[in-house]
């Protein structure tokens, strides 16, 4: 409850800082809309010279577009500006009056800078799932669209939980605050399904930065190629490793020692 | 002249060296989305036997070529020069006798590529052990003919990315101009996919104009996959483009110097 009352008041901040910026905020918004074409110019030329693309037809690449667009909404809203603003803090140790405030460190750290008129990707993205699962054709049961739906977030609290411990990991090695970058790196592998990578890609982006799980496996989820067991494995993993991460981010928060003080 | 240009050096390469940790990171950013493009393709390609008489090998020669082609023809001035009009600092330079882009700039980009390629190659060779291309149809002397392209190649793509900066002093949102003008190139220059596989239109525009001097031209020719004419063709057009990017960029550079007002001074 107070975390929500805190989330609508750390909005509001962030709303008036986007309305300050209104022409930015436009002109952002326009250059996403070149971005999609461009995109969607890529798929066509892809798809101009074959049928399939393994296995895949033009409509579940355009849903796992879609899907695509969701996890890097995300990281554009919360992830990216608050690393910038986590690594600013540490560096001249103002997370100490975050550290100071009586709610959960973790919580402020994630939530205080928000790029609310990314949320513009989120409806993107949820148009693209609907045009392309309507495109690909292919008889989508109730099932699959609620183990799609799951497998996406639980996706993407795997990433969040990577996230954290990355950041975290500053506490302990001071010179490594430039790791997010590994992610930001990566994600673009999400565009395209992981099973056309070569075997030591598909590894990289399923077990060590996991941007596969919350883009592909959600995909093959829909397309019906994920067994029960599997499902619930994926639940269990996320669960897991957001345990693990706020665990890692509370050790990391004892050893900090603050650079002002 | 010379020895203006060799103290640039010294101060550029200090300075860049500097960085060196950060390294690993821009260059390991830089290779994601070509081998992402690599694999999509190769997957196409092995799944039908070719694509447009392309196989599977002809495009890891291409994009792991285009991996090394880029070393030479990439530019970063907007990294290093928008930010002086911005905040004022460009005043500073203006009152030395020399060109801030032409002198500065343009040494600082090569300082950056030349440290860049100190941890590229190292991993270049790795990709090529992943990858294992078959190389048998580069020659030496396709490798000598591809040179000149890429210092062509190189300049345009200075002058382009030294014209794009120069925005700054009429916006500030000159990133957003040169994030739209990135897309274009993208397309038009080979990066996304070799440019015969593009629509036929898009294919004969991209032929007169100069972004395909940046990727496409250099790498086919490196491959010994474009006729000697068409190569010679091709230079021939980049000549006028550079001829035609060098007076635009002395033209637009002026027409800025005019409008800045020293922010900060």
């Amino acid at each position: 409850m107070q975390n929500l009352r805190l989330l609508s008041a750390l909005l509001k901040i962030n709303v008036q800082m986007a309305l300050a910026y209104r022409v930015d905020t436009a002109v952002n918004i326009l250059l996403e809309l070149l971005g999609l074409g461009w995109e969607l110019i890529s798929l066509s030329i892809i798809f101009s010279n074959t049928q399939t693309l393994g296995g895949w037809n033009l409509g579940e690449l355009i849903t796992l577009l879609g899907v695509f667009h969701l996890v890097n909404a995300l990281m554009n809203i919360l992830i990216w500006p608050n690393t910038e603003k986590f690594n600013a803090s540490v560096r001249d140790g103002t997370l100490d009056y975050t550290l100071l405030q009586p709610t959960d460190s973790m919580f402020l750290v994630t939530f205080s800078r928000m790029v609310i008129w990314r949320v513009w990707d989120l409806v993107l993205g949820a148009v693209l799932i609907g045009v392309g699962i309507q495109m690909s054709g292919r008889e989508t049961s109730i099932t699959q669209m609620l183990s799609f739906s799951l497998l996406s977030v639980t996706g993407t609290v795997i990433l969040y939980s990577l996230w954290i411990v990355m950041i975290a990991a500053t506490f302990w090695f001071t010179k490594f605050d430039n790791n997010v970058t590994l992610l930001q790196a990566l994600l673009d592998t999400g565009r395209y399904p992981a099973t056309v990578y070569p075997f030591w890609l598909r590894m990289i982006v399923t077990f060590l930065i996991p941007i596969a799980v919350a883009t592909t496996i959600p995909l093959q989820a829909l397309r019906g190629e994920l067994s029960a067991g599997q499902i619930v494995l994926f639940l269990g993993i996320s669960a897991l490793s957001f345990l693990v991460a706020s665990r890692i981010w509370k050790a990391g928060v004892k050893k900090y020692s603050g650079a002002s003080s | 002249m010379l020895k203006i240009y060799s103290r640039f050096w010294q101060v550029n390469w200090a300075e860049q060296w500097q960085y060196r940790a950060n390294l690993f990171m821009y260059l390991f950013y830089w290779l994601v989305s070509p081998i992402v493009y690599l694999s999509v393709w190769v997957a196409i390609a092995n799944s039908q036997g070719s694509v447009k008489g392309l196989t599977a090998n002809d495009f890891i020669t291409y994009y792991l070529t285009m991996l090394v082609v880029e070393q030479f023809t990439s530019e970063i001035t907007i990294h290093i020069f928008a930010y002086k009009v911005q905040d004022g600092t460009l005043s500073g330079e203006l009152l030395r006798p020399l060109h801030p882009i032409l002198t500065g700039a343009l040494i600082n980009n090569i300082a950056f590529k030349a440290l860049q390629m100190l941890a590229f190659l190292p991993i270049w060779l790795l990709l090529n052990l992943l990858f294992r291309p078959d190389y048998s149809s580069v020659t030496i002397g396709s490798i000598l003919l591809a040179v000149p392209g890429m210092l062509i190649g190189f300049w345009l793509s200075f002058l382009f990315g030294a014209m794009i900066t120069s925005m700054a002093f009429w916006t500030t949102r000159v990133y957003s101009i040169s994030q739209f003008f990135y897309l274009v190139t993208i397309l038009l220059s080979g990066q996304f996919v070799p440019l015969q596989l593009m629509p036929e239109t898009i294919q004969t525009v991209a032929g007169y104009l100069p972004f395909q001097m940046f990727r496409y031209v250099p790498i086919e020719t490196i491959l010994n996959r474009m006729p000697l004419n068409t190569v010679l063709q091709n230079y021939a057009i980049s000549i006028v483009w550079l001829i035609i990017f060098h007076f635009l960029f002395r033209w637009i550079w002026r027409e800025g110097l005019k409008r800045f007002s020293a922010v900060g001074a």
